[in-house]
């Protein structure tokens, strides 16, 4: 198992490598230039050249390049162009909210799809089947924003129940904490209900044919036992690789949801800073985005192996 | 006493919650009650502390908050003594002495001195239009001792108090001597001002929510509030900035009372709140702004004067006014070079305004310079609702007259970069872009970037016109405002002549905020929260 793990992280170092040199090569070869944002509506020519000057940005990218890996190389994410603060700290300020509107989101969507995608498959063809099937077509149709104004509409504006937007802190308090996070979790936790509840729902049907299970139903196994301990189980591989991948979907998801809740996370960070060309900013995001998804699909692959003694052979 | 497992649960997640809870207790005793707290959702994020530096109005908004000015403008555009207590100038006109007043100390405690304040228009005047013409006129600036000093002049400027009182980007702010000795072209790390308000840099995410907290210190003038300028009295002993990215969201925040003040607040949006008794939609800048039509006048087809003139022709205001604004209480036509309801609106040479839109003879005048058939390149700015419109019916229009047009779209980022392309269109240059400016600012001919005609060193089009930049010196140097109207009436004479640039209509944009917040003062470019009291 070390070994295999071991072998894994190596995997993600040319991996991260690629990641770096492709985002690099992408912000800096898109147009726009830093220099003429901060320079402002009311800049010369002469003005945005001694900012590009300043920020080094007249240099050839090759330089700029191996300046920025040498200091990725050493820890260091560089500093943003703009407020001039270390990428690592504006990111660590702004990691709070997105881990907890992730975590929320997925806590809560994973619990639902999966009991709803095993009662589906274990009643399948029956009306509960049908219901779960509906809601997936439509929790992949409807786009994040148009889910979340209509929640902000029932529920904040209408029945005045939740705030509408913000974000506080949970040292501020377990109720406030939740409270600012039901409707952004909601929204941004349709799609990903969707998704898992329809994979489940075909795991389980595999598996329900088997004939392990028609040999337990028969020994008088009960319901539960039979769908969690025997089906499930041995359904979950499929369904742990969905949700893993699915995390991919909310980290995309949450850059709309946070503009939407202004919930002051990393997505709304790096909207921010691809909008004033901040490099800086959006090569560090990226390359931790990365390193988060390379480390889910790393956990997944050792959950397999817990789940699929199979595997391990 | 037998303590069961489920209690020992029970108590674990009560002691959890209170200590979770205890510094939100803590902070809830020290934070302002929320009728003492303004929350307000500006036109962006505070992504720069300087206001030297950055023409961005959020960044004057903050400056407004923090720092204090020598001299403001008040209701009516006059500049009134703030910060200087007593002013003089010599009979030759070349020599300033300025006094500062009692009580103005820095938000550490420590006093406001004149070399501070000769250190600020240093900085300040490297980076603004106006103050550029002060410093070409300036001979000495000198602090005489802690409370005054001199501004010797080497020939008369006339505009030396308005340039120092004006509210447009960048604002003459002062600021303590470490940070106004910070390179013009670099940003000050310093949060101290002498304003009526205390930036907190404590309670502050930056990218998410700005504070501020009454200056208890602050010794306002006797002079009732009126504009920048009179008595900066703080009735409030907080004001928050809140980041909110999303339009739709602000407004709903706005309903129900999570936020207090929603500077851009979208006019298709005005009917939602129209009948809240709850929200109250004001004009609080007067002037508004001004489309902007910029064209490329280093390379073909707007280096030749009839293709300029046929702009003034082919422009329709009212449909690009319409596209953006809605409502024609917002917005008005105006064939005036300096803005209209300015000190300067004149209507010297307008008789194209008068006959505008007249196509046909847009597409005379366009033949006539020799167009040659090559697509007109024009940058469209996606993510600005404004500008996005005025491409998109500018391309209509010329195409209309037998033009060809190459809609140039990326977001904003992309056309401010391309903009600065002085190379033709293919070598990644231009031919127009489109933005908006203050109709205060336009007014002012010296301060206002756009105006500049010295070629490759001007702002973005690179106009070249002599008798323009002899004009503007006048304009300058003139001694009173009846002078500087006069000659205002010259340069739009010549301006509507030589089409430098062109304009796309006037409007203004409401605010909308919570019925119970009052006292909001009306001010072009800036947001003062002064003055402001909520019950």
């Amino acid at each position: 198992m070390i070994g295999f793990i071991a072998r894994r992280l190596l995997a993600t170092v040319p991996v991260m490598v690629v990641i770096g040199l492709f985002v690099f090569l992408l912000l800096h070869l898109a147009p726009g230039d830093p220099a003429a944002i901060i320079a402002g509506d009311n800049a010369t020519p002469a003005s945005i050249l001694a900012i590009r000057h300043q920020l080094g940005l007249d240099q050839s990218i090759l330089v700029q390049f191996l300046r920025w890996s040498w200091r990725v190389l050493q820890g260091d994410l560089g500093i943003s162009i703009f407020s001039q603060t270390p990428v690592a700290t504006l990111i660590g300020q702004r990691l709070g909210p997105t881990v907890s509107l992730t975590l929320t989101t997925a806590v809560f969507s994973v619990s639902i799809a999966l009991c709803v995608g095993v009662l589906a498959g274990w009643r399948s063809g029956g009306v509960l089947d049908r219901m779960v099937m509906a809601f997936a077509a439509l929790g992949f149709s409807v786009p994040v924003f148009v889910v979340g104004y209509g929640l902000i509409y029932l529920f904040a504006i209408d029945l005045r129940w939740l705030p509408v937007q913000g974000y506080v802190s949970l040292q501020r308090g377990l109720w406030p904490w939740f409270q600012h996070l039901i409707l952004p979790s909601l929204a941004l936790g349709l799609a990903y209900i969707a998704l898992i509840a329809r994979i489940t729902r075909t795991a389980m049907l595999d598996v329900l044919s088997e004939d392990y299970i028609r040999t337990a139903t028969a020994k008088g196994v009960a319901a539960t036992p039979m769908l969690l301990h025997h089906a499930l189980r041995n359904a979950a591989v499929p369904i742990v690789t969905v949700i893993g991948l699915g995390v991919a979907l909310l980290i995309g998801g949450v850059v709309i949801t946070e503009t939407v809740f202004n919930i002051p996370g990393v997505g709304r960070l790096v909207v921010d800073a691809i909008n004033q060309r901040d490099y800086p900013i959006v090569q560090g995001i990226i390359l931790v985005f990365s390193g988060v998804y390379v480390l889910i699909n790393l956990a997944v692959d050792i959950s397999y192996l817990i789940l699929d003694p199979r595997i391990r052979g | 006493m037998e303590i069961s497992r489920r209690n020992l649960v029970q108590s674990a997640i009560a002691a959890g919650t209170l200590a979770a809870g205890a510094p939100a207790i803590a902070r809830a005793q020290s934070a302002p009650p929320a009728n003492r707290t303004i929350r307000a959702v500006m036109q962006g994020d505070l992504r720069s502390f300087d206001p030297i530096w950055t023409t961005a109005n959020i960044t004057a908004y903050h400056g407004a908050l923090i720092y204090d000015m020598l001299f403001s403008i008040d209701a009516d555009f006059k500049p009134q003594p703030q910060m200087v207590d007593t002013w003089t100038v010599s009979d030759d006109k070349l020599t300033y002495t300025f006094v500062l007043r009692d009580g103005l100390a820095w938000h550490d405690g420590t006093k406001v001195t004149a070399s501070d304040c000769v250190a600020s228009i240093k900085r300040w005047a490297a980076r603004d239009g106006g103050g550029q013409a002060l410093l070409a006129r300036t001979k000495s600036m000198t602090a005489k001792d802690d409370k005054t000093f001199v501004i010797a002049l080497s020939a008369p400027f006339g505009l030396v108090i308005d340039v120092l009182a004006k509210p447009s980007t960048p604002v003459c702010f002062m600021m303590p001597l470490k940070d106004a000795e910070t390179d013009p072209n670099q940003q000050i790390t310093g949060r101290t001002g002498s304003g009526p308000f205390i930036f907190n840099v404590a309670e502050t995410k930056p990218g998410n929510r700005y504070v501020y907290d009454r200056n208890p210190h602050y010794v306002p003038r006797k002079e009732p509030a009126s504009g920048m300028a009179g008595g900066k009295i703080a009735k409030v002993d907080r004001v928050i900035f809140e980041n909110l990215a999303d339009d739709q969201t602000a407004l709903a925040a706005l309903q129900t009372g999570e936020i207090d003040f929603f500077e851009v607040i979208p006019i298709d949006f005005l009917p939602q709140v129209k009948d809240d008794p709850d929200i109250t939609v004001e004009i609080l800048n007067k002037t508004g702004n001004v489309g902007f039509l910029g064209m490329n006048n280093l390379h073909a087809p707007f280096d030749k004067l009839k293709a300029r003139q046929a702009m003034l022709y082919l422009v329709n205001q009212t449909d690009f006014l319409k596209a953006s604004f809605g409502d024609p209480k917002y917005y008005r036509t105006c064939g005036s070079y300096f803005g209209c309801g300015t000190d300067m609106e004149n209507d010297a040479n307008t008789a194209w305004f008068k006959a505008a839109p007249d196509k046909a003879m847009a597409k005379k005048l366009f033949m006539e310079s020799g167009y040659d058939g090559r697509p007109v390149v024009i940058l469209q700015p996606t993510n600005f609702a404004f500008m996005n419109n005025a491409a998109t019916i500018l391309g209509q229009e010329l195409t209309d007259i037998g033009v060809k047009v190459d809609l140039a779209a990326s977001d904003w980022g992309g056309v401010i970069t391309r903009r600065a392309v002085q190379a033709p269109d293919d070598q990644g240059g231009w031919d127009i872009f489109t933005t908006f400016s203050s109709g205060y600012s336009v007014a002012n001919p010296v301060g206002y970037i756009g105006d500049a005609t010295n070629g490759k060193s001007a702002w973005f089009g690179w106009p070249t016109d002599a008798l323009n930049e002899k004009l503007r010196d006048e304009w300058a140097t003139a001694p009173t405002l009846a002078d500087r109207k006069a000659v205002a009436r010259k340069i739009q004479e010549n301006a509507w002549n030589v089409v430098p640039h062109a304009f796309l209509g006037q409007w203004v944009a409401p605010v909308a905020h919570r019925s119970n917040v009052k006292g909001w003062l009306a001010v072009p470019e800036v947001i003062p929260f002064w003055n402001v009291s909520k019950a």
